[in-house]
């Protein structure tokens, strides 16, 4: 997970607007700075605002979070390609993480995958053509006890099965 | 002896006193209702050191899953200077396996903020940062309306009831994870919170002395500091009446297993879930009192005690007492986080041991040679053996490497690549005749086996 760089060969993509608008470094300021006695303190939640916000981190929107929090854009790139939950590529609309960890792979999380697999017409870590799904394997969500488990966004789905799954796919629109 | 009544599930229904599907949120007005803060209150009528003393009297050890006794963390910590000092809780809680803080944060959060308020006034603590890991959306909900509530009750902030420590009116924020399992080391989720990678330090010094941001911290996880609150309320006697004392003949100041535990069960039983028993319950009896059976009325093959770096326990050990003393009687890590994870008759345990080499091979931070080196070599063998195409040699190296990186052969930062090792060298040397019919022949190798 560590070793994710950016492409220094390729130039940075660029627009005029900023991505970390005024009225989300007012909401930051007010919110999140005061918690911390350093401003550096405050990447994580301002990343995580900023991909809320977009769907992932572009260069240039984590260049304007190095200059919100005062450090050089190197230091917030290095914290951004170090956890995993942030994106700094495109991804669908939704994003179905599949728990592969022991309990799940015990319970039959392999099904789970194929299926997903078979359905959207891709492998893992792929996005369908039209934007809107990316599968993905996960390390234990937390949910042992009710496997195999999924996280569709911020929705945990428990006790899956190749049914429900067919079901949840269909309600997402 | 099960326990008598729940402690920490006191409000969350749970088997044998009340059934899982009535588990719902306890707000802040029930928690009180059912002598919610009464604990606070009565810590806050006492000199903080009188209450660290309590604590530490209770033996209370840390259930995160190094059990390190959490009265003596707390003493470590150097006078105060009038400066900030923190609370760091530790709720990223990522070894597969493990959910039982999950339970705590999604029914009774009150507990656990009860226990936060009482650790911040017993040791002079002005600000807290909850660190919960990127993964558990729902649980953010609950701990942020939670906190909200806290603070509406002057629990927290302007006007607190604990009065100003370090000058500073007290504080509790909620920080997110991004997903990274090194965070739950205690220095990874330091450096986590100021913002950088989660790389774990050198240790000393140790965070007591100088923690986030350079000053005095102290982190708990959250099922200790859950423990403080009724420790606090019914003293250390009552929470030494539970679990097991120290083995007889052991030297004076030998740390004991006392209080209550949550046990998560997960893998191939009836009813799995997060149950409350005393420390030192059977293995056996969780898994046919308290879980049903297992499933299929297949046997038992093996089960890893807490959380899969902890090693695994096979079929001979099925008696085998849950404390912290069950890595040193039955050859594995440790007690861990009390996440057991039990496998039936048709488990395949090469493939088990690959399935945690990956794991530990992908959340390996990668700061130390041996560890992410390593884990990723152990899990290409491993590979190698699940799909036949393994050699003798492969399962000699394997058992080499995993008895020669990490904490305690003495060249990694952390304890991560000592998961790893514990958890591969236990499965290969519990079950060899499975990984040595898997594997062919090389000639002019020995089969050494590293105990």
């Amino acid at each position: 997970m560590a070793w994710i760089t950016k492409n220094s060969v390729a130039p940075i993509e660029r627009r005029n607007e900023p991505y970390l608008s005024d009225e989300l470094k007012r909401k930051l300021t007010d919110e999140v700075l005061t918690r911390y006695p350093t401003r550096r303190a405050a990447t994580m939640p301002v990343l995580h605002a900023l991909q809320e916000e977009h769907g992932w981190l572009p260069a240039q929107a984590i260049e304007e979070a190095a200059a919100f929090l005062e450090v050089s854009s190197a230091e917030t790139m290095d914290t951004a390609s170090f956890y995993e939950e942030y994106w700094l590529k495109p991804k669908g609309k939704y994003v179905i993480w599949v728990c592969q960890s022991l309990s799940c792979e015990l319970l039959g999380h392999q099904r789970l995958i194929d299926a997903l697999r078979n359905k959207l017409g891709i492998e893992v870590g792929e996005t369908t053509p039209d934007g809107k799904f990316t599968l993905v394997t996960a390390e234990c969500l937390g949910s042992c006890g009710s496997g195999p488990c999924a996280l569709f966004n911020e929705k945990l789905h428990e006790n899956l099965t190749v049914e429900n799954l067919d079901r949840i796919l269909d309600s997402l629109a | 002896m099960p326990l008598y009544e729940p402690v920490l599930c006191k409000r969350i229904p749970t088997p044998p006193w009340g059934e899982i599907s009535d588990r719902k949120l306890v707000t802040y007005q029930q928690y009180v209702e059912t002598g919610g803060y009464k604990s606070l209150d009565k810590a806050l009528q006492m000199q903080p050191k009188e209450v660290v003393d309590i604590v530490k009297a209770a033996e209370l050890r840390g259930r995160g899953g190094a059990g390190f006794p959490a009265g003596v963390k707390w003493s470590f910590l150097p006078p105060e200077d009038g400066k900030p000092r923190y609370l760091a809780i530790n709720a990223d809680e990522s070894e597969p396996g493990t959910f039982k803080d999950r339970m705590l944060i999604d029914f009774d959060p009150h507990i656990v903020i009860e226990g936060i308020a009482i650790c911040m006034h017993a040791c002079r603590l002005d600000t807290s940062y909850f660190f919960l890991r990127g993964e558990y959306h729902h649980q953010r909900e609950v701990m942020e309306h939670a906190i909200r509530e806290a603070y509406d009750h002057r629990i927290f902030g302007p006007g607190s009831k604990l009065g100003k420590i370090n000058d500073r009116w007290p504080q509790l924020y909620l920080h997110r994870g991004a997903g990274a399992y090194i965070c739950g080391e205690e220095t990874g989720l330091l450096e986590a919170l100021e913002g950088k990678r989660g790389w774990p330090r050198i240790k000393p010094p140790f965070p007591a002395v100088a923690g986030a941001f350079g000053r005095p911290t102290i982190i708990n996880n959250v099922e200790t500091l859950a423990c403080v609150t009724p420790i606090i309320e019914h003293g250390a006697d009552w929470f030494k009446s539970m679990g097991v004392p120290p083995p007889a003949g052991s030297a004076p100041g030998t740390p004991a297993s006392f209080g209550p535990k949550l046990y998560g069960v997960s893998g191939h039983v009836n009813r799995p879930g997060v149950y409350e028993d005393e420390l030192g319950v059977k293995l056996s009896d969780l898994i046919e009192g308290l879980c049903c059976g297992i499933r299929g009325g297949r046997k038992f093959k093996a089960a890893i005690p807490g959380g899969i770096s902890m090693g695994v326990l096979s079929a001979d050990e099925y008696e085998a007492v849950l404390d912290f003393d069950v890595g040193r009687k039955h050859n594995c890590l440790g007690l861990g986080t009390a996440g057991v994870i039990v496998m039936d008759e048709g488990t395949d345990m090469v493939a088990v041991a690959r399935n945690i080499a990956r794991f530990f091979a992908h959340e390996s931070c990668g700061q130390c040679t041996h560890c992410r080196e390593g884990t990723n070599w152990m899990y290409r063998m491993l590979t190698r053996i699940e799909t036949g195409e393994g050699t003798t040699r492969d399962l000699d190296l394997l058992l080499e490497l995993s008895g020669s990186m990490g904490m305690m052969p003495g060249n990694n930062i952390c304890g991560l690549s000592d998961g790893a090792n514990w958890a591969i060298r236990t499965i290969v040397n519990k079950f060899f005749d499975e990984f040595e019919t898997r594997v062919t022949r090389e000639r002019g190798v020995s089969l050494a086996v590293v105990s």
